[in-house]
Parts: C-alpha cells; structure tokens; sequence
C-alpha cells in the first residue's frame, strides 16, 4: 500500500486534459505528482477531455518519451507514491470512446458535480 | 562488503527492502544512521534533490522522513524503524549527488533516536538481505554505477 497522505497536509487537485497525441506533455503532470505525493501532500489528479486515454490497459506502454522508457514508469511511480487518479465519466464516454473496465483498476470515475467539490476542497488547483 | 552484480552492500547494517525502497539502517549506540543503498541510487539516477524532515520529526515506521528526486524518479524515504529524526545530513540536502558517490558515507540522509529498538528485528541482515537484494537487481536489471547519467 502506498503512504497516505499526512492528514495534517495539504491538497492538491491536478487537472489533465491532453491525451497520446502530445506525448511530450504526457509525462511532467504524473512525475509533479508522484514528488508532491512523495512530500506528503495528499494529490489528486482528475482527468477529462482525452487525458483519460492515458489510462487505458496498456495504453502507457505505448508512449515513448524522449528521455528513454515509456510513460508506464510514470504512471507507476505516481500509483506507488499514492497518487489518487480520478477520470471523468463524461469524457471517457462520449470523447475518449472507453468503457469503465477499459481503464487501469487504480483508476476512479466521477462525474463533473464530484469534480467541482474537488476544486473548491483543495488549497491549489494546477492544470496541465 | 558484498559485491551483488557490481552493487555494493556493506555486511555491518541493516536493510529495509520493500516496493520502491532499498534503504540501510546503521545501529550506533543510542542512534541510528538511514540512508540510501548502492542499488537504490543507481536505480533512481542522479540525484538532484533531496529535502530531510527536520530535527525533532516524530516518525512511525513506514512514514517518510525525507523526498528525493531525480531525472527519472520522484519519491519518499521511508522511515525503516519509528524514532524521533535527531539529525539531518545538511551537506547532502546541498549537495544531493552525495547520495549517488558515496551513499554508505558522506551521503548519509538521516540519524533517529529509535522508539522501538524492537523493531530492528523487521530488518533484513545478512545472508537474507543479500538475497534480497540479488533478487531485486536482477528483477529491475540494476547497473551499479556511482556516477550516474
């Protein structure tokens, strides 16, 4: 299990909106992640429009990044860290074409009213 | 000292291997010393940040007590034992590739004043840490390198 987050801390909520067609933006949202996680602070990332596609099954793997490897080890790093991963339902549906199962076990879907809550709880809100 | 696929694994301490964690545990008197293995350093790349909790962190067992970073990973140290953290390695918070040149010496990350001795007994020593490891380096292909890119 991963380190929870210290209750004390504070939250982040990250908002991802670019998907496998720009590789080159895919990995810095999931290593800020797992290094805010990793300093305790309780992290969350919520991803829409066709972020979600990041988190399909063996999706990852299939994103090379210049620096070598792929976008897997990100995703892991981020998961073991603790990270929390939420998608929206709307975008996986109607966007991304997915269905639920489609997405990685670790992942949460919510809808926007969820997502709104998630914005007014945290103490700052970056958007990638 | 141990040599496991040209990773070098000192026999005079103990080790806490688990998940993303390969850290050591240097009983001294009263204290202990914690910092990052051989493998653990090579694994992770060249180190280019490091922040240590402060002096006087109360920390249970498996609570981090400082975050590293490098180029290609981001992530906790993991108290290996609970303790109060009664000293921080200052010269390796500014200068973190310590951690990489000399992670048995000046790139020490941590000392704690134990709660629990007991726990050391969680530990792994000797012929079982070095399998441990073995395992470990061959499973994420480790090259040991005190310089890394």
């Amino acid at each position: 299990m991963p380190t929870p987050p210290d209750p004390t801390g504070k939250r982040v909520l990250m908002i991802i909106t670019t998907g496998p067609d720009e590789p080159d933006k895919s990995y810095a949202p999931f290593f800020t992640a797992a290094l805010m996680a990793a300093m305790e602070i309780e992290t969350t990332m919520f991803f829409m429009v066709h972020a979600p596609e990041l988190l399909k099954k063996g999706a990852a793997e299939k994103i090379p990044l210049k620096q070598g490897g792929s976008l897997k080890h990100f995703v892991d790093m981020a998961i073991e860290n603790g990270v929390r991963l939420l998608a929206c339902a709307e975008s996986i549906r109607d966007l991304c074409g997915l269905r639920p199962e489609d997405l990685l076990p670790e992942v949460k879907i919510i809808g926007a009213p969820t997502m709104a809550d998630l914005v007014l709880d945290a103490d700052a809100v970056l958007s990638f | 000292m141990a040599t496991i696929f040209g990773c070098e694994i000192p026999e005079d301490r103990y080790y806490y291997i688990e998940r993303s964690q390969m850290t050591w545990v240097k009983v001294e008197d009263s204290r202990v010393t914690i910092g990052a293995t051989d493998p653990a350093q090579a694994r992770a790349g060249r180190i280019l940040f490091l922040r240590v909790k402060p002096a006087g962190t109360v920390r249970e067992r498996g609570r981090p007590i400082a975050t590293v970073e490098s180029g290609k990973w981001a992530g906790p140290i993991i108290a290996p034992i609970g303790g109060t953290i009664s000293e921080v390695n200052t010269e390796a918070e500014k200068e973190p590739s310590l951690l990489n040149s000399d992670p048995y010496g000046r790139g020490w990350v941590a000392r704690m004043t134990p709660s629990a001795p007991e726990e050391l007994a969680l530990l792994l020593s000797g012929e079982a840490a070095l399998a441990k490891f073995r395992e470990v380096i061959v499973r994420d292909q480790i090259h040991c390198d005190r310089n890394p890119p």
